[in-house]
């Protein structure tokens, strides 16, 4: 949508809520996204790290 | 890998040990699951065992002993493993050796060497001796010893039953590298097409098998998958079927020899072994010829059914399957629109009017991967031993240990979005708005989606507003349609009655909590704007919103939750 009049933020950016309580489920530890998920959490990497490597 | 390497080698494959049937597959080197055929040429090897004066048979040799020898004959045993005799459901065995109660397992009785002692031989070394048929006729195929493999399981496999299969399978010189679920191996076998591409869906997975038939309900995102509901049943599968051709042939034959052939043990199983193999010939063709020699009373009897007629005998039955499936879908709090796919898998699946009562149930979205509604369907049959042979290509170089804690609780206990996050199209008020949805409700956390977003037409600054979303059901009561033309076929005329006016349900997004809000300034004619949402381990979510093509962009984050509360995994 076109930005109202007169809407500002600091540095253009508005944080108005957060993120709904999560359920907790188990991922199915299967296929080769869950083995580079596994990865990423027991080595406590990010996406970007992970990527880098 | 070389030959010389004197550290014992694994050579891994994956296994589907079923109640009726198992497979054995390997993963070639081009990455291609394949299914493995015993010795006999058999892809689905019977799990049966039938013991002849000392000898061991398996498989379909096994199972024509059935006819002969079938208090020596052990079948349909997989379920009872790990289990008390108390617990177990020991019908399907009616024709075969009877389980009975050993110390605290099951065991049966019979006469497995040259002796005419009878031997009692526990579930466990049953198994054992299945498993090792199994990994010799794979070590036979690859010209290597198998020593590990990939099983699979029932979802509602208990860890006693696990730790059963584990050491049994031990006991026959196979390391089980990992259990994994049935149906997210089939889901898996699909995944890892070289064509396939990955997408985030909801994926239903009916394993329809000889005597039970699991349905599972799996979020598939981004090539993870989460279980949201399963349904079992212990009654339905292919037996029924095979039990509808049976009567029916059943009753042909008393009506000319005045004598029940199932009355008679021997003749009964002789029937039960045709009927099944009618039974596969009509899921291939329109019709198939039933004969059994000396069936009853030295009477040959031969005879023939079509499709139509077998479809008309076991319709009862094919809407359990149906029912089965639409009540898991429910059970996951889900609606049948919400079904992206649904794969059959099992060799009940065969049958194509399972598949097509399926179409009659789902909308015309939902695609079902069976061999009779698409040409790209993998063989129900196969899938889950490929899923595990994928599974068990890509771990088996881990360290036993890496397997574990990789699949340890730590790990696979994931925070799953309650709600779809999504940016609000068109206006930024959220009666007017659209909602497009960017990451799925029941995605695992972390997780990061990008997409691009229209902007108005004249460009300029544009607000990138980022909400969460929930999907919700609209039912509309449309006009009659015109053309009240009565449905060909009359089964379905009860279904929908001609006066009420028909319904029309469709899926809407309600738009929920506000997220954040971005500007992007500037941005060029038709221009579109790309937005990144990062979604950390504790639900931070991380905004980047930028146009395409353009530099810089806005970033925010927003804060996690307060409270993470525990909800049912």
């Amino acid at each position: 949508p076109v930005l109202p009049e007169g809407w500002s933020a600091e540095k253009d950016f508005k944080a108005a809520g957060t993120l709904s309580s999560a359920t907790q489920r188990i991922v199915e530890p299967v296929g080769p996204h869950f083995l580079a998920h596994a990865r990423r959490k027991r080595h406590k990497r990010t996406f970007s790290e992970d990527d880098r490597i | 890998m070389s030959d010389e390497e004197s550290s014992p080698q694994r050579v891994a494959i994956g296994i589907s040990f079923g109640n009726s049937n198992s497979s054995i597959a390997y993963t070639t080197s081009e990455g291609r699951a394949e299914v493995i055929a015993n010795e006999e040429g058999d892809r689905q090897i019977p799990s049966i065992l039938s013991y002849v004066a000392g000898e061991e048979f398996q498989g379909t040799q096994a199972k024509t002993q059935l006819v002969r020898n079938p208090k020596n004959t052990v079948a349909y045993f997989r379920d009872f493993l790990g289990q008390e005799f108390k617990s177990i459901d020991p019908t399907p065995c009616h024709q075969s050796a009877h389980p009975r109660e050993h110390e605290s397992t099951v065991a049966f009785s019979i006469k497995d060497t040259e002796s005419d002692d009878e031997n009692i031989v526990t579930v466990s070394e049953i198994t054992t001796r299945h498993l090792r048929r199994l990994k010799n006729s794979a070590s036979d195929y690859l010209g290597k010893k198998v020593n590990a493999a990939v099983i699979t399981v029932p979802t509602n496999f208990s860890d006693k039953q696990k730790e059963s299969l584990s050491k049994a399978a031990s006991e026959a010189g196979l390391e089980v590298l990992q259990f994994i679920h049935e149906p997210v191996a089939a889901v898996l076998a699909y995944d890892a097409r070289p064509d396939a591409k990955l997408s985030d869906k909801i994926i239903v997975v009916a394993d329809l098998g000889g005597t039970r038939s699991d349905v599972a309900v799996i979020a598939s995102r981004g090539g993870m998958y989460s279980i949201l509901a399963t349904a079992h049943d212990y009654d339905l599968g292919g037996a029924l079927l095979d039990q509808a051709v049976m009567d029916h042939f059943a009753k042909e034959f008393i009506k000319k020899h005045k004598t029940d052939p199932r009355q008679n043990d021997r003749s009964l199983a002789k029937l039960k072994l045709e009927s099944e193999a009618v039974k596969k010939a009509l899921s291939i063709g329109g019709s198939a010829s039933f004969g059994v020699e000396s069936l009853a009373d030295g009477i040959d009897f031969t005879s023939t059914i079509n499709r139509t007629r077998y479809e008309l005998l076991a319709n009862k039955h094919f809407a359990s399957f149906t029912r089965l499936i639409t009540h898991a879908v429910e059970k996951a709090e889900l609606d049948v629109l919400d079904i992206d796919e649904i794969v059959l898998a099992g060799g009940t699946s065969h049958t194509p009017k399972i598949a097509s009562s399926l179409r009659n149930a789902f909308p015309p979205t939902t695609s079902i991967l069976a061999p009779s509604t698409s040409p790209t369907a993998i063989n129900p049959s196969e899938l889950v031993a490929r899923g595990a042979a994928i599974q068990a290509s890509l771990i088996q170089e881990y360290e036993t240990e890496d397997i574990e804690q990789s699949t340890h609780p730590m790990v696979t206990v994931t925070p799953h979005l309650r709600a779809s996050i999504g940016v609000l199209c068109i206006s930024g008020s959220e009666s007017q708005g659209l909602f497009r949805p960017l990451i799925d409700a029941e995605t695992p956390a972390p997780v990061r989606r990008t997409a691009q977003f229209a902007t108005p037409k004249e460009g300029g600054d544009v607000l990138v507003k980022i909400c969460e979303g929930v999907r919700e059901i609209k039912v509309t009561r449309a006009e009659k349609p015109q053309t009240n033309g009565r449905k060909e076929d009359d089964e379905d005329s009860e279904v929908d009655s001609d006066d009420e006016p028909e319904e029309v349900r469709e899926k809407v997004w309600r738009v929920g909590k506000v997220l954040a809000e971005a500007a992007v300034k500037g941005v060029k004619k038709g221009g579109k704007v790309e937005v990144q949402v990062n979604v950390g381990p504790d639900l931070a979510v991380q905004v980047i919103a930028r146009e395409v093509g353009g530099k810089g962009g806005v970033r925010g984050s927003i804060e996690k939750p307060a409270v993470v509360e525990n909800g049912s995994a």
